[in-house]
């Protein structure tokens, strides 16, 4: 754990000091006695660089006193991690184009069979009537505007 | 005695048929929506608007009330039961409600939701009744520098979501206040951090964030456990569904805390159920005699902010009715209610329609007790949802997160910001680093900064103003030593290590 927050420290040290090139490019406006836009997002990111040298610090010491390390997942949940992230990025990407029903089915069926392994007819149960039971919540009870594809539904 | 006179004819005008018939409608359709991730009260009362047209005044706001506070009590179902907020006041309640439901006790903490709401909710409803004028002249005083004060306390208390790191708690703070300055500056219109993209001009969408942080993180920390039950199989018989009487011992003054920190918050105009929900927790950890079981799945950790989060939703009403003035977004959606249907919300409206203000008062009694007798049952129907295999639940519990994202803004660039929150959740998890402060953070930080900013612009620039005001000045004071508390025990828990075992003083 202790060589996680050292990494994790110099990650945010960086990224701190992102944020405060970038408060210090806003225009300073101020007027009228008030601290103007950069105020804020400059001393946060002060206040993180301070942060994450205190993390490192305790990273350090962490190792030093010879903390417990950190059990990693298995490669199999990796792997079932890595996929729904995947899938969801698809999802979202072919949402507008598909429609709703037709990305939606698609997107339960990839969870079922391939991430959760489901057995088939659990997947076909699943897949399509997950999909049609939140198209009648969202979309006709509720009104929801859900996206459509080019034939329509 | 005029007040009780008053209450008695609001009780004849809510106890017609057709109005306890609404209220019903109007309290069944909120607990529902507030159950789906991204339809909160907000967006409930928005969407049914259009079915009080043909309403005549007084049924449609005790309907869209009745909508309002269900959807805050149906919010915590989810986060009880699967991780997943309904609604931004809901967060808290996933801290220790999901934990509980892990271990077997949903039913317990889903009925001391369901009580505790309930409870709160009557007792701010007496408080509505009896103190909404002193209490309006109380929020009058509140300018630019008390709030200031007052949102700056809210954030100092987020040390008491740390759970072993206060640097990382801190950390995650802070991140979450830079998460609130993407977007248009609320004071000179300019933007930050939007890098040209025309989504982020209105900052990141609360409810994308915290879907993300809660629920898809929580799905894919579900992931690491595939052969193992997510959740302890438990007796679904009927003594089990409910709290039992140490739940109630120990429940029994933070429900009491959380409704009056909930009413007062939620008086003040912009004082939300949210921030009200955080802070009854924080104040139960620190009044806790075992503030490290906070977050492990205890009954207090759902019933002070459940309590606070109905009390707040009953304080709102206080500004509207009493000033004319809604407090938060879903009061300015009721007093389009109000105004479609004639009327106009404030002090006048008592004189001129008492029928109607009363009426909408003594349905709030009524609509409290609809809410218990309605979701009690409903527990066993709730908890038996954990019965469903994960692999069929996870789906679900993905698909619908993503659609109801969708619905809040109608395009896919809040899913893609659920998306990435979700594995920044998960490397969050994985790393210690808790997710509570940055929803704090991201909910307080436009207005810390905008109060701060108009605090400094009345002052000319002289930060006494703070100190000068004796209600901004006492807030401080409480928020400076919020943060030493912390501060000096983990200073003392230092020490101890470095000094182990025979008690002995140094020299």
């Amino acid at each position: 754990m202790g060589k996680a927050d050292k990494i994790i420290g110099l990650i945010m040290l960086i990224f701190s000091g992102l944020v405060i090139e970038e408060s210090l490019r806003m225009p300073q406006e101020g007027g009228n006695f008030e601290p103007g836009i950069r105020f804020l997002p400059f001393w946060l990111g002060v206040l993180l660089a301070i942060l994450s040298a205190l993390l490192m610090v305790s990273g350090w010491r962490k190792s030093a006193e010879g903390a417990a390390r950190r059990m990693l997942p298995s490669r199999q949940a990796v792997i079932a991690i890595v996929l729904l992230v995947a899938g969801l990025a698809a999802y979202i990407a072919v949402l507008e184009t598909l429609g709703f029903l037709i990305a939606t089915l698609l997107f339960n069926a990839f969870l079922m069979a391939v991430v959760m392994r489901a057995p088939r007819n659990m997947t076909l149960a699943v897949a399509v009537g997950a999909s049609l039971a939140i198209y009648v919540i969202f979309r006709i009870l509720l009104e929801v505007p859900l996206p459509k594809n080019m034939f329509g539904f | 005695m005029d007040i009780l006179q008053d209450l008695l004819l609001g009780f004849q005008v809510a106890l017609s048929l057709k109005n306890l018939a609404f209220c019903f409608i109007g309290v069944l359709i909120g607990t529902l929506l507030g159950v789906l991730p991204g339809i909160g009260p907000i967006t409930g009362v928005a969407v049914l608007v259009p079915i009080t047209f043909g309403m005549n005044a007084t049924t449609a706001i005790i309907t869209m009330a009745g909508v309002y506070y269900g959807a805050m009590y149906g919010g915590s179902t989810t986060s009880i039961l699967i991780n997943v907020p309904g609604e931004s006041s809901s967060v808290v309640t996933t801290l220790d409600g999901y934990q509980m439901a892990r271990k077997g006790r949903a039913g317990p903490a889903l009925g001391m939701a369901a009580l505790s709401s309930f409870i709160a909710g009557t007792f701010s409803v007496v408080l509505l009744t009896v103190v909404a004028p002193p209490l309006v002249k109380f929020a009058l005083a509140f300018g630019p520098p008390e709030y200031f004060a007052l949102t700056f306390m809210g954030l100092t208390l987020v040390t008491s979501l740390s759970g072993d790191s206060m640097i990382k708690c801190v950390m995650s703070g802070v991140l979450g206040l830079l998460l609130a300055c993407v977007g248009i500056d609320a004071v000179t219109g300019t933007a930050r951090f939007t890098y040209g993209e025309i989504y982020l001009l209105d900052g990141f969408g609360f409810i994308s964030v915290a879907v993300g942080l809660f629920a898809v993180a929580e799905v894919l920390i579900n992931l690491e456990q595939p052969a193992q039950e997510v959740y302890t199989r438990t007796k679904l018989s009927i003594r089990t569904l409910f709290p039992n009487l140490q739940d109630w011992k120990d429940s029994f003054w933070p429900i009491w805390r959380g409704s009056v920190i909930g009413f007062f918050i939620g008086v003040l105009p912009g004082g939300g159920a949210t921030i009200a929900s955080f802070i009854s927790y924080a104040v139960e950890k620190r009044m806790s005699k075992h503030p490290e079981k906070f977050g492990t799945g205890i009954i207090e950790g759902v019933a002070a902010p459940e309590g606070s989060t109905n009390a707040a939703a009953i304080g709102h009403f206080v500004t509207l009715l009493a000033l004319g003035i809604p407090g938060t977004a879903t009061m300015a959606i009721m007093m389009g209610v109000f105004l479609i249907h004639g009327l106009r919300p404030g002090p006048l409206l008592f004189e001129s329609n008492p029928e109607f203000v009363w009426g909408l008062i003594a349905s709030m009694y009524i609509g409290n007790v609809m809410l218990i007798i309605l979701n009690m049952p409903l527990i066993g129907i709730w908890v038996s949802m954990l019965r469903v295999p994960y692999k069929i639940l996870m789906p679900l519990i993905v698909t619908i997160s993503s659609v109801g994202i969708y619905a809040t803004e109608n395009n896919t660039f809040d899913m893609w910001v659920m998306l990435a929150f979700g594995i920044l959740g998960y490397f969050m998890r994985k790393f210690d680093f808790p997710a509570a402060p940055v929803v704090l953070a991201l909910v307080l930080g436009p207005m810390v900064e905008k109060s701060l900013r108009q605090s400094l612009s009345i002052a000319h620039g002289s930060v006494a103003i703070f100190f000068n005001r004796p209600i901004s000045a006492v807030l401080l004071a409480v928020s400076f030593i919020s943060l030493c508390i912390p501060l000096v025990r983990a200073a003392r828990q230092e020490f101890a290590k470095k000094r182990p075992g025979d008690g002995k003083q140094a020299p």
